[in-house]
């Protein structure tokens, strides 16, 4: 057990505390002062990331200090570690740039501009709360926060009646992972007598019926956040309900946190000698990586297409999580390194595609097969994002999402699941299939539709662009990225 | 934190260092083979022998030269009297080079004509500085191989950085070369330059086209250089979304190119997951968790060496379209425009092939020999039937195609011989055959294209207003017949040379299977430029300076070749020698 510092609560805390505070303020703005331009709100918003993503690296250098041990607070319920700040930083960046690249959901978001914001606030910070908890009330609590918050989102853009229909559904599906989440863990909490999720892997060495069953539904409940089949479905919804760039935030900072969720229960708390839940997230991966992939082959529309990508994004999540634990050579398997790697070059797929689809919206262009024809030479610059995030969703090198792929199958092998591994590079290779016809329609195919260029939007598709081309760069600076994701999945063991 | 900083001071200091590099690298290169010298002595005689061996007794000898383990830091060779060792980096330059120009490209608009022209000229000028950077490799190592250090990895050209470190297998960004593959990387880049050229005319998709081009050529040349599995995978696997988007562009048009572009995106994507498998079994089984490739051979288990290899061959020989995995390829011949056919034609099947010496027949040299006669009953089966389809199509593309199906042959003969001399001779003839096929596929895009005729039955008597396209065409059936002082001929008297001790029936069937070659070739010939001339091509143009620009070309190395065989010679034959010997590096 890590040792007890006295300055643990402020250094745990900060980053969700900063959060929540600074989503108070924009409400309480908003609400007391209507006549602020959104702006404003968008960058109260940004400070307020980057205050969290500042008082992430406070408790890193605090933890320089003791040697990279955790820091331990409330009696065991939160922890600072190495792992913990870097979900913190990620989330955080994935935040900021949602918000920055939100700019093309303006004219449906209207007045609740500052609604929005406070709620993206709230959702990181519930991914925060997340990423620090070791006990099953916090998971619980930052899981609420989270999932509330992001029904909130989608739900802001009730005026539209596809975006208020996604929102009802996705608050019916989140209750339902909700539930099985919470009674998940209920059943854990009964069978080992402790909320602490770090007691019960020693506690469950031999996990009977009734325990493998509350393994079984807490993986089907953290299954919902990274979007893997078979509770892909919200995501589905919401791509196709919302605005591009609502979706681009509630997506990538839904399965960013999700992805941060499935470490630290799975990997922190449930050890993997544990065979029955290993066995079905085994089973789980295989189908959450084929099935998107094989539907997806006869889809024409881009966003559907974006949404099965994430949810394939999600089973590649749960196939690295195979590989979490000691592999067969009695080393580290390098799933941990291969999901915090994997879900930051995700989330950036993500963004770039769906604030590519905002920026199609904004210039009123269809997002069919036959709306995107010819688009590289009606709107050059938008075609190009969209090539880079639907390449990037699709794993197709040079992008970082072939590397992602490549450490999630290696980290699957190294736990002894071959076989996922052979399934996840079968989703590879079909789901590059759609992606491919998308991209010809978008270079090849001819269209002289004239196309409207609004006057805005240039920070929007700057981050857009940013987020496409970092695709690239994390290839090229995989090293140090794979370094510092390995120092945080270090801490876990 | 501290990775990272070194990661990037490294990559600063070799850009920094890199112009000193450049002016210092042919005094370093001649006193690097000078004081290497002696130092190479006592390895220089070992593979002479070696290789004399071999060539004397076609079966390999008994002691094979230790391997000495592979460094993995950056490192340079070169001993050189100025006493200051450069990083190089010249791999890099003529890997990243063209796409360097593609990044350029992509931000310029093609609106109007003077834009689409400056687009085409950073095409040309993309392919350009590849072959600038080819022929520098290429002559430095061809000068170092005479004293048996060119054509060998592991030389002074080297590159060797750190990059997915931090992970249970770990990968590098190693680049680096033997003879095959630098002779792979002369032909690439000079058939990439002249299809830049022979594009310039055309006006429909510009930007897609160069930029396309630029990144295929970024791959293939990637493909030949990568020595990390990892690298390889990336550069193996980038030109599926170029290819598709080229042959949609560019093709017949309609649902047969959408199938043909499918088709081949669908075997190109089953080729990368087989290998992505067999990487992934190497990296776990090898004992080194390193996705390194310079450690050949590999040390596996005896059942996941089978399998392994097998694993990559089955992806090669689907690249190197094979019969009966020929149809794809043909069918993408076939359907798309002029130029981009004589790249498809020349180099797809050619990387296939240099994976199957590479890394089927450099990793496992005991496993591929012991299935020698499997290759051998392959080749005479390729040969056969693409002879005897040759002989039957009427369509002008069509025939080459299956002409360079027959050459492939020839290739997998090779590999069954299992020689030194062989090999050499394959290597040969990758490099004659891509060239012979992209001036056969360049000839035949124009006359298509001039008559308006795709039948060979339609044409007849263009030799009296196309006299020049009628020459070329006649050069490259000649060099493809083995006409002495053309390339086909050095590389088929080291081929058969090499495979007939091994196996005397085989290497005779292929044989009278590619004597068909120059009959088909010929024939056509016959049919299209003889007999009287027709009013319906009396205004059909010869080929005029632009077209002569890039046929020249391609022409003047396949005489080159053909006439200065001896000037490669020793390249191709320390890079066959390190493919059947490995762990012979200099």
């Amino acid at each position: 057990m890590p040792p007890v510092n006295g300055h643990a609560l402020v250094a745990t805390l900060l980053p969700s505390a900063l959060l929540l505070l600074t989503a108070a303020a924009i409400a309480l703005l908003g609400w007391r002062r209507p006549a602020l331009p959104a702006g404003f709100h968008r960058w109260l918003a940004c400070i307020g990331l980057l205050g969290a993503a500042g008082g992430a690296l406070i408790t890193l250098s605090g933890l320089t200090r003791t040697q990279g041990l955790g820091l331990v607070t409330l009696q065991g319920a939160v922890v600072a570690d190495r792992f913990a700040v870097y979900a913190e930083l990620l989330l955080c960046a994935v935040g900021l740039l949602g918000v920055l690249g939100a700019g093309t959901a303006q004219p449906r978001l209207h007045r609740r501009a500052p609604a929005f914001h406070a709620l993206v606030l709230t959702a990181t910070a519930g991914g925060t709360i997340i990423a620090i908890q070791w006990e099953m009330g916090m998971l619980l609590a930052g899981a609420g926060l989270l999932l509330l918050s992001l029904t909130g989102m989608v739900a802001l853009e009730k005026t539209v009646p596809a975006a208020g229909e996604a929102a009802l559904k996705q608050l019916a599906g989140a209750a339902v992972a909700f539930a099985v989440l919470a009674y998940g863990l209920a059943i854990v909490f009964g069978a080992t007598g402790t909320t602490d999720l770090e007691a019960t892997r020693g506690l469950l060495v031999h996990a009977a019926g009734l325990e493998g069953l509350g393994l079984a539904m807490t993986l089907l409940g953290l299954c919902y956040l990274v979007g893997a089949t078979p509770l892909h479905l919200w995501l589905l919804q919401v791509i196709r309900g919302s605005s591009g760039g609502v979706a681009a935030v509630v997506v990538s900072l839904g399965t960013t946190a999700g992805a941060v969720a499935l470490v630290r229960v799975m990997v922190s708390g449930f050890s993997d000698t544990l065979r029955p839940w290993v066995i079905l997230a085994a089973v789980l991966a295989a189908i959450a990586c084929l099935y998107p992939a094989v539907i997806a082959l006869a889809v024409t529309d881009v966003r559907r297409l974006i949404g099965l990508g994430v949810s394939l994004q999600g089973g590649l999540l749960l196939t690295a999580l195979l590989g979490t634990g000691i592999g067969g050579d009695h080393r580290l398997a390098g799933g941990v390194v291969a999901i915090l790697f994997g879900s930051t070059v995700f989330a950036l797929a993500s963004l770039a595609s769906l604030q590519a689809v905002g920026l199609l919206e904004a210039q009123g262009i269809g997002t069919t097969s036959e709306g995107l024809r010819g688009l590289s030479r009606r709107a050059p610059g938008t075609a190009a994002l969209l090539c880079l995030g639907l390449a990037g969703l699709a794993g197709l090198p040079p992008l970082a999402g072939f590397i992602a792929r490549v450490l999630v199958a290696e980290s699957a092998v190294a736990g002894g699941f071959a076989w996922v591994a052979v399934a996840s590079l079968a989703a590879w290779l079909l789901y590059a299939i759609p992606v491919l016809r998308c991209l010809a329609a978008l270079f090849v195919e001819d269209d002289d539709a004239p196309v409207a260029a609004p006057a805005g939007y240039r920070l929007a598709r700057f981050v857009a662009t940013c987020c496409a081309v970092s695709g690239i760069l994390a290839s090229v600076l995989a090293g140090p990225m794979l370094y510092a994701a390995q120092g945080a999945a270090l801490s876990l063991h | 934190m501290i990775l990272s900083a070194q990661f990037l001071s490294s990559l600063a200091m070799t850009a920094i260092q890199a112009p000193q590099f450049i002016l210092a690298a042919a005094s370093t290169t001649a006193s690097a083979t000078a004081s290497a010298t002696a130092s190479a002595t006592a390895s220089a005689s070992a593979s002479a022998s070696a290789s004399a061996s071999a060539t004397a007794t076609p079966s390999l000898p008994a002691v094979v030269p230790a391997s000495p383990t592979p460094t993995a830091v950056p490192s340079s060779t070169a001993a050189t009297a100025t006493a200051v060792n450069f990083p190089t980096i010249l791999f890099s330059l003529l890997i990243w080079g063209a796409v360097l120009f593609a990044v350029v490209i992509v931000l310029l608009p093609d609106r109007t004509r003077e834009q689409r022209t400056r687009i085409k000229a950073l095409g040309v000028a993309g392919a350009s500085a590849a072959l600038f950077f080819a022929l520098w490799a290429v002559e430095t190592q061809a000068s170092n191989a005479a004293i048996g250090l060119g054509g060998r990895p592991g030389g002074e050209l080297m590159e060797q950085r750190r990059w997915l470190a931090s992970f249970p297998i770990s990968a590098s960004y190693h680049l680096d070369a033997d003879g095959l593959a630098l002779g792979l990387i002369l032909l690439t880049t000079v058939v990439f330059f002249c299809v830049a050229i022979a594009v310039w005319r055309n006006d429909r998709h510009v930007k897609l086209l160069s930029i396309a081009l630029l990144t295929l050529e970024t791959a293939f040349l990637g493909v030949l250089c990568s020595y990390d599995w990892v690298l390889f995978l990336i550069f193996w696997s980038l030109p599926i979304a170029p290819v598709y988007l080229l042959i949609r562009a560019f093709g017949g048009g309609g649902e047969r190119s959408s199938r043909v572009a499918m088709r081949y995106a669908v075997t190109a994507l089953v080729s990368t997951g087989l290998l992505a498998v067999a990487a992934l079994l190497i990296g776990f089984e090898d004992g080194t968790r390193s996705f390194d490739m310079g450690l050949a051979p590999l040390t596996l288990p005896a059942t996941v060496s089978h399998v392994v290899f097998w694993l990559c061959t089955g992806a090669f020989l689907i690249a190197m379209a094979v019969v009966p995995l020929h149809i794809p390829l043909l069918d993408l011949e076939e359907d798309s425009s002029g130029a981009l056919s004589a790249v498809f034609a020349a180099l797809l099947p050619t990387l296939g092939a240099y994976g199957l010496l590479h890394v089927s027949v450099g990793f496992f040299p005991a496993i591929s020999q012991s299935y020698s006669l499997l290759f051998a009953v392959l080749a005479v089966i390729s040969v056969a039937w693409a002879g005897i389809a040759a002989v039957r199509t009427d369509d002008l593309r069509r025939l080459v195609g299956h002409i360079g199906t027959v050459q492939m042959g020839a290739v997998l003969l090779a590999v069954a011989g299992h020689t030194t001399l062989a090999i050499t001779g394959a290597i040969f003839l990758l490099v004659s055959r891509g060239l012979t096929v992209s001036v056969l596929m360049l000839v035949s895009s124009l006359i298509q294209e001039r008559t308006r005729r795709v039948r060979i039955s339609q044409i007849a008597g263009l030799a009296w207003q196309t006299p020049r396209l009628a020459a070329f065409w006649l050069g490259a059936a000649l060099s493809a017949a083995g006409t002495p002082l053309l390339s086909g001929f050095v590389a088929y008297l080291l081929l058969f040379t090499g495979a007939f001790p091994a196996h005397r029936w085989f290497t005779v069937l292929v044989l009278v299977g590619v004597l068909v070659t120059p009959v088909v070739l010929l024939w056509a010939a016959q049919r299209m430029f003889l007999g009287a001339s027709r009013e319906t091509f009396s205004k059909v143009r010869d080929v005029g300076p632009f077209e002569l620009t890039y046929l020249v070309v391609l022409l003047a190395v396949i005489v080159l070749l053909g006439v200065l065989p001896e000037h490669f010679a020793d390249l191709f034959n320390n890079g066959a020698s390190s493919i059947l010997f490995p762990g012979t590096s200099g």
